[in-house]
């Protein structure tokens, strides 16, 4: 992922028109330098929240596995170092990436992906293969994508913090705001993926266990739309579904803590209802996903004004 | 230690135990005795407790007995196999026989719903062809209901016990998706799954009774393996936390310790009530019609102890085949050691499976069929296999006990078939109550002892393939009974028809296991209650026609 600066040619082209601009906008001209770092903030607080929900969730279900296999202890140490590299970013106003952070950010990518690897490796070895029953109970191959999504969101933040005054910021030869728009559909709907095999393993004996699975994905398909055709009157429906799926990545905790609740010995019990409950750290996924959704709007925003 | 079991009933004043809240109460409806009730119900075990939620809910009065005590599992299941055994029918019975019953805690419980209580929860359908068995596959009885029909009420049932099962189950005829999903194997389920994957055959996760999610008032499963020693988180779905508790919502009174000692039989040839213990007294409760659901001991009895000079063989016995073909499953086992630690204590006992030889009829050299599922003893449990079944005492048990956590097995549920000298009658002893107890005798016959050999050899070759070391094979074990008041077509050979009705009196029903005419190769609750459901809706249309 690169963020490609506007050819000078056509930046040259564009700014006589944009000096002549007429009738004068009646809103202050945004600071674009201060837009895309703003954006930047917000994606590095999307991977604050991701790199959280691995930690704690690595941290509960490695623990649960005695650590059986050294390696179980890798996502702990990675997605430490991103959560602290995104607090870090999400503070940090400069306009320029951070060579470290932009590191782990690489190393969190890479380490979501072998994560993935071997946990599909744990449930294709298992009796019964690639059944159903192995997906819900083996390693859940769903958990170390979140870590691949933050650090591939994580660089994003880095690349779109880079770009200079007056450019327009770039991901994968695409406006970053389109780009963007299109990868948080995509990581939306592949957590929306997880999240519908594990309360399908649940069999949605709870009906708000449905909202998971149809509030973001409308997002998600919102988001698409944005990212395939970037107009304006899709941004509203676009923010509200974000800000709703960044609430429910809150409320899911709650109803989390609830399930735990319904296990035997309720949070009196916790040492076990919570290994054998509900993820608690697991919906917080969801608001770190709106948020790079909302950092992807904000581009757009930038690129339109 | 002295066990903790009510001695003066629970459920009277007005209100019944909850049994989903420590020291719990819940509004009960109640009948006098002079009341003339629409069914009076012996039994509220997989039978009478789904029966008497059926009824009730159709808006019929509805009183149902039970010998046993009323628990509330949260309070009163202890972590002790050996407390648990006030679970079992432990009054007395004489056995007999080459392969004499060991009554109470293998096959019959005593509680207000039933042996369900600390049943094992596997909850399997029969084999379409079974209900067909001797028209279509050369042995035992046709049973006189359809199988698609009976297909449908397995639906209902695996939905009010919400079922955990497979995504896809490999055998027979398409059916519905298990309400909840199966729950994850335990190692000893692996070691079944890893030799049925090496000889070729298929195998599942097995449909359980036992909560994989939360549901109500009712916790998911916490994995600890006490079952059949009672489920004390009723995480189980039995009787006693399904259909009872509907029941009583919907109206029904349900009556623990009360023995019911004898039905009487009026002038106009129609029961009229039935005599019960309760409270130091006997005493007579009126009722339209009369269900027995005791099971395929206590029916029998019941029946043969209410004899009257119209019935003097025993009421609702024409046909003479009342305690007659009781078959108890084969349920051998076939253990070894692994390698690994197996714990298989841990979960539910059973918790993969393997139909392949209820489904596949080429290379058997015997009739009906067999399936056979992981192994979990519980340590006293297995000391009694070790000492009683393989004959270790002292230090060699005591050298066998400690591969305990690395053991495996596999255990059949095999077929039996229906032998008229497998019988129960009435012996001279008395019960506590006054009553002759039943005088049981069982035999394994020919087919039946190439049907456990088959089974034995297959098991053993699955285990090595597996991996396990030192396998040795039980000689004598037996589990679920049924038969003994079987049901039927024609009237000279049966004892009631599709509906339970006794082709006798036609006020008296049979609801329970003792109806099966044939046993097939699975456990037989889901398929009791897929009966007593189905009766429940004859019932209603007969009411409605004016047929009662
Ligand atoms: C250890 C064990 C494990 C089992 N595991 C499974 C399994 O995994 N899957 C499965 O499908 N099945 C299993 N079963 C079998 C299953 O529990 C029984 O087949 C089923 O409960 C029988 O139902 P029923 O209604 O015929 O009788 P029961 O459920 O036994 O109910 C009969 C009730 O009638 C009462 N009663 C009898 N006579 C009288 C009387 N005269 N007066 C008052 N009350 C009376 C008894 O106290 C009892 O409560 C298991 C059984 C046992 C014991
Ligand atoms: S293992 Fe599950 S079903 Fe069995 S006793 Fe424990 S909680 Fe109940």
């Amino acid at each position: 992922m690169r963020a490609a600066k506007l050819r000078h040619d056509r930046r040259l082209s564009r700014l006589p028109a944009l000096l002549s601009a007429a009738p004068p906008s009646p809103r202050p001209k945004p600071d674009v330098q201060a837009l895309s770092t703003r954006a930047a903030r917000r994606l590095n607080r999307g991977c604050a929240w991701l790199s959280a929900a691995v930690l704690a969730d690595s941290a509960v279900e490695h623990y649960r596995g005695m650590f059986f296999n050294r390696a179980m202890y890798a996502p702990l140490a990675v997605s430490s170092l991103t959560l602290a590299a995104s607090v870090h970013g999400g503070s940090d106003r400069s306009g320029k990436s951070h060579p470290v952070r932009d590191g782990i950010y690489a190393l969190a990518a890479l380490t979501g992906l072998a994560g993935t690897g071997f946990h599909l490796y744990n449930v294709g070895k298992r009796e019964g293969g690639f059944s159903f029953e192995n997906l819900f109970y083996c390693a859940p191959v769903g958990a170390p994508f979140a870590l691949l999504l933050a650090g591939l969101f994580g660089r994003a933040a880095e690349r779109v913090r880079d770009t200079a005054p007056g450019d327009v910021p770039q991901l994968f030869g695409l406006p970053a705001g389109r780009a963007l728009a299109g990868a948080s559909a995509l990581g939306m709907m592949g957590t929306v993926g997880e999240v519908g095999l594990l309360h399908f393993r649940g069999a949605y004996h709870d009906p708000f266990m449905f909202l998971p699975v149809s509030v973001p994905p409308a997002a998600a398909a919102t988001m698409a739309a944005v990212a395939v055709q970037p107009k304006r009157p899709r941004w509203r429906l676009a923010r509200l579904l974000l800000r709703l799926v960044q609430g429910l990545g809150f409320a899911g905790v709650g109803f989390h803590a609830y399930g735990v609740h319904r296990n035997m010995g309720g949070w009196r019990n916790w040492s076990q209802t919570m290994l054998n409950g509900p993820p608690l750290p697991a919906p917080p996924s969801f608001t770190g996903l709106a948020l790079v959704g909302l950092a992807a709007l904000d581009l757009l925003e930038e690129r339109h004004d | 230690m002295s066990e903790i079991v009510p001695q003066v009933p629970r459920a009277r004043d007005g209100r019944a135990p909850d049994v989903f809240h420590v020291g719990g109460w819940v509004p009960m409806r109640e009948y006098a005795d002079d009341d003339e009730v629409d069914f009076a119900i012996i039994g509220t075990g997989a039978g009478g407790g789904t029966l008497a939620c059926r009824l009730s809910e159709a808006g019929f009065s509805v009183v149902a007995l039970d010998v046993g005590p009323y628990w509330r599992p949260l309070e009163d299941f202890a972590s002790d196999e050996h407390e648990q055994f006030k679970l079992y029918w432990r009054d007395e019975r004489i056995v007999d026989g080459t392969d004499a019953l060991q009554l109470g805690r293998n096959n019959s419980g005593q509680s207000v719903g039933g042996s369900m209580v600390h049943f094992a929860m596997v909850s399997l359908r029969f084999r379409p062809e079974w209900f067909k068995a001797r028209s279509q596959l050369g042995y035992g009885h046709d049973w006189p209901v359809d199988w698609r029909e009976m297909w449908r009420y397995y639906g209902e049932v695996e939905e009010a016990l919400k079922i955990a099962g497979p995504v896809r189950y490999p055998w027979g005829p398409h059916r519905p998706r298990y309400p909840y999903r199966a729950h994850e194997l335990n190692a000893a389920a692996r070691v079944l799954a890893r030799g049925s994957e090496a000889l070729g055959i298929k195998w599942a996760p097995t449909p359980l009774a036992t909560l994989s999610a939360p549901r109500g008032d009712a916790h998911p499963c916490v994995y600890r393996g006490f079952c059949i020693a009672g489920c004390s988180t009723n995480a189980k779905q039995s009787a006693l936390t399904t259909w009872i508790p509907r029941a009583l919502a919907a109206g029904a009174e349900i009556r623990d310790l009360a023995m019911v000692g004898r039905i009487e039989l009026g002038n106009s040839g129609r029961v009229t009530g039935l005599h019960y213990h309760r409270e130091g007294r006997w005493r007579f409760q009126r009722a339209r019609h009369v269900v027995v659901a005791g099971y395929s001991i206590e029916t029998p009895r019941l029946l043969l102890n209410s004899a009257c000079p119209r019935f003097p063989d025993g009421l609702a016995n024409s046909s003479g085949l009342v305690g007659h073909n009781l078959m108890a499953h084969s349920n051998q086992g076939v253990y070894g050691v692994m390698e690994d630690e197996i714990r298989w204590y841990k979960g539910p006992p059973s918790l993969a499976i393997t139909e392949h030889w209820n489904y596949t009829d080429e290379g058997k050299d015997f009739h009906g069929g067999y399936s056979y599922m992981s192994q979990g003893p519980l340590p006293v449990e297995w000391v009694g296999t070790m000492t009683g079944n393989r004959g270790l005492w002292g230090e060699a048990l005591q050298r066998e006990m400690q591969k305990y956590i690395h053991q495996a097995g596999l255990k059949i549920v095999g077929e039996t078939q229906a032998r008229d000298e497998n019988r129960v009658r009435l012996a001279d002893e008395k019960d506590r109550f006054g009553l002759p107890v039943a005088h049981v005798t069982f035999s394994y016959g020919d087919n039946d002892h190439r049907l456990i050999a088959h089974a034995k050899r297959f098991m053993r070759d699955s285990l090595a393939a597996a991996g396990a070391r030192d396998i040795w094979a039980e000689e004598s074990e037996t589990a679920h009974l049924m038969g003994t008041c079987r049901m039927g077509d024609d009237p000279s050979t049966s004892v009631t028809n599709a509906d339970g009705r006794s082709w006798d009196i036609p006020n008296l029903w049979i609801c329970d296991g003792s109806l099966f005419p044939t046993s097939g190769g699975v456990n037989p609750s889901l398929t009791i209650q897929a009966l007593a459901c189905r009766a429940a809706d004859r019932i209603k249309l007969l009411a409605k026609r004016g047929e009662l």
